[in-house]
């Protein structure tokens, strides 16, 4: 089990992303935290956690060749730097405050249910833990889970290159 | 090259008052007789025929002018340009995703144009429980009809896409009626691309219709302007304090200046969540605690079929066929009833509402052009256990919408996947994939009902969209159970109109735009008749 069970679903709810895990990690975490966004822009540690959030999620979608898949990454990277660019400041804040809980180790532990470094972390754990949050009973995870999920692949199919994966022939002319 | 002509550009050119952005900078003061907050259906309507009746009206717009030169049919610029916070607008426990528009035009610059009368069930169910006892079918017709004349609303006489088509295929198996839907287009070329704004102009939203004629009158338009505060005394509204907003809806400078609007009179139309939000903001009367309640969603289920054959969802208009066979064979207040559609299938809107990840979600992407996504649109709001959402404001005064999934809506989240997994088995599906974190895909009808029946309808588990807001500001015929008077006065205020989707005391039951457009076609004429004694109707 991640997080102290006598914290109620709803308590988690109330708080937000960033006050549920300062109260689940016991504030261990806090002093090391760093924020995720820097000028609006994911740092390199939160570039690392969507790194590998990308692997997983997108494996089998990703192009197998080495030099391309590290290329279609920096480009999905980039992409949800832009994306991250169009929302609302609060979405920023909240974003932010959680890929900088996930940066550190306890919250690493706590929300995604890895022990792993990040750097660390390969694509068979990173697999095991997002299917965890997945399907949760802790509301917390599966909010984290999603927007991962939904942030990495929205992202993804925003580039045109995505397009042959799917079999999309692209808009009609006129 | 494209040839087609942009009405927006050429009316720019031509001298429009269009003030913020990169427009004309924002004046300081504005004085005139009616200031309209919002540019989408209840105020692209209103602008019409306030400026008709040669009322001297000014429109705020929080949202950016963008027309048919910028619409590239892309969904990551039109998610960013068009749509609330990014098309990503969520309730606040994150359950429920809000697709709503964001741009001159509104919503109607972006819905996929399907249209409907408020069905008489509906009606019915207002003039018996809100006492709105002018909200009668027949009373309503001659305003609908000259909406529908307006903006060319029709049933669809092109043949539905394949999308489409397999709802209608798949119900007639199973004896359910499917019917064509009424579109608002007037010579659609059929692209499938209403969702990120029409290439061609073809779909008649208030960015092509209204909103221009009212401009070409003389009317002011401010964009990427956000209302912020009435400033209330006495019962009326004395002013409204307006600011310069980024594409992102950020402040352009906290400390900077202010617009200050003052006005005769004023119309709040800035859909459901957004005008309860302003109200709030403005510390309004609302003696009954009934501002931001009862703010309404349909919430969507879905399920997604791998068909034999090429389905092309993101092809053709986008919406052609519905059934509204599971809001017919039951009561309004038992069980909650659902109408069903299709979604048409972009990029980014496939990939990222697909449940699941990884290798097995990597084999469903390929199945993409064989895809359908079925929609189950819930009618909420017509029972003891559907009260729907509170809107609320967060520390920036932005609003959130708390909305919990009842018991209730999740039991018709299962029933309509149900219904929906097995008109696409009738329909010829080999897979088909509910909306759930915890189902898999199963190849046959026997084993999707099983699999469906056991899942844990829990939110954030099962997947919930919407793309309809409703409700917050709803009217009724006492203030003790509404924020709004039948007629569109706020109850407290008197020099305010509210002119929307807020002042459904319900959700409709179907999408809601020609709702909006018949029922302020009729406030909207009786305000132009009390403010200037002049009749006036839409051309």
């Amino acid at each position: 089990m991640y997080g102290p069970p006598h914290l109620q679903r709803r308590t988690f709810l109330k708080l937000g992303f960033a006050s549920a895990v300062v109260l689940a990690v016991a504030g261990g975490a806090v002093a090391l935290m760093q924020p995720g966004l820097q000028q609006g822009k994911l740092t390199e540690s939160s570039r690392l956690i969507f790194t590998r959030a990308a692997q997983a999620i997108l494996a089998g979608t990703l192009p197998s060749d080495a030099v391309r898949n590290q290329l279609a990454i920096t480009d999905l990277l980039d992409r949800i730097d832009t994306f991250i660019g169009g929302t609302p400041d609060h979405v920023k804040a909240e974003l932010s405050q959680l890929l900088g809980l996930l940066g550190t180790a306890a919250g690493r532990l706590a929300i995604v249910g890895l022990s792993t470094a990040w750097d660390k972390v390969n694509v068979s754990e990173m697999t095991l833990a997002l299917q965890g949050m997945r399907v949760s009973s802790l509301a917390l995870r599966v909010q984290v889970y999603q927007a991962l999920h939904d942030i990495v692949s929205a992202s993804y199919f925003s580039g045109q290159e995505s397009w042959a994966v799917l079999g999309y022939p692209g808009p009609r002319e006129i | 090259m494209s040839s087609i002509k942009d009405p927006i550009r050429e009316g720019l050119a031509s001298g429009w008052k269009v003030f913020g952005g990169a427009h004309a900078a924002l004046p300081s003061n504005i004085t005139c007789d009616v200031a309209i907050i919002g540019s989408g259906a209840g105020a692209g309507i209103s602008a019409e025929l306030l400026t008709r009746a040669g009322l001297n009206v000014v429109i705020i717009e929080e949202g950016q002018l963008k027309s048919s030169s910028d619409f590239k049919q892309r969904e990551p610029q039109a998610y960013a340009s068009l749509y609330q916070e990014a098309a990503g607008r969520q309730t606040k426990d994150k359950s429920i995703t809000i697709l709503q528009g964001r741009s001159v035009g509104g919503t109607t610059t972006v819905n996929w144009t399907s249209s409907f009368r408020t069905p008489p069930t509906t009606l019915a169910y207002w003039q018996e429980k809100f006492g709105l006892t002018d909200y009668s079918p027949e009373a309503l017709a001659p305003f609908f009809q000259q909406a529908e004349e307006r903006l060319n609303i029709s049933p669809w006489q092109t043949a539905p896409n394949e999308n489409n088509e397999l709802l209608r295929r798949g119900a007639a198996k199973l004896g359910i009626k499917a019917e064509v839907i009424p579109r608002n287009v007037k010579g659609c070329y059929n692209l499938g691309s209403c969702g990120m704004g029409c290439p061609t102009n073809a779909k008649q939203s208030m960015l092509v219709t209204t909103i221009p004629f009212a401009l070409a009158q003389g009317a002011t338009l401010l964009v990427e302007t956000r209302a912020e505060r009435f400033e209330i005394a006495n019962g009326r509204i004395v002013s409204l304090r307006c600011i310069a907003v980024k594409p992102n809806a950020a402040p352009v400078d906290r400390a900077g200046p202010a617009t200050q609007i003052i006005a005769k009179h004023y119309i709040l139309a800035g859909g459901a969540i957004n005008s309860p939000a302003l109200l709030k903001r403005s510390d309004a009367p609302d003696p009954h605690h009934r501002l931001g309640t009862r703010t309404f969603l349909h919430p969507v289920a879905i399920t997604t079929a791998v068909m034999p054959n090429l389905v092309a969802a993101w092809d053709g208009a986008p919406q052609s066929i519905y059934s509204d066979h599971f809001l017919n064979t039951q009561a309004i207040d038992g069980p909650i009833g659902f109408k069903l559609e299709v979604a048409p299938l972009h990029p980014v809107f496939f990939g990222a509402n697909l449940p699941g990840f990884g290798e097995k979600q990597a084999q469903l992407f390929r199945q993409y052009p064989h895809a359908n996504v079925m929609l189950a649109l819930m009618r909420d709001g017509f029972h003891a256990q559907s009260v729907g959402g509170k809107v609320e404001l967060r520390g920036d005064g932005s609003p959130l919408l708390d909305y919990p999934l009842t018991d209730y809506v999740l039991e018709g989240a299962r029933r309509s996947m149900l219904a929906m997994a097995e008109i696409q088995f009738e329909a010829g599906a080999k897979m088909v994939y509910p909306g759930h974190e915890m189902a898999a895909g199963t190849s046959t009808w026997a084993d999707t009902k099983r699999s469906i029946e056991d899942l844990p309808m829990k939110p954030l588990l099962t997947k919930i969209g919407s793309a309809h807001v409703m409700g917050g500001c709803a009217m009724a015929a006492d203030d003790q159970r509404g924020v709004t008077r039948p007629d569109g006065i706020h109850w407290q205020l008197e020099n305010l109109s509210i002119h929307d989707g807020s002042i459904f005391p319900t959700s409709i039951g179907a999408n809601p735009q020609l709702s909006i457009y018949g029922a302020v076609n009729r406030l909207a004429q009786a305000l132009a008749k009390r403010l200037t004694n002049k009749d006036v109707v839409l051309a």
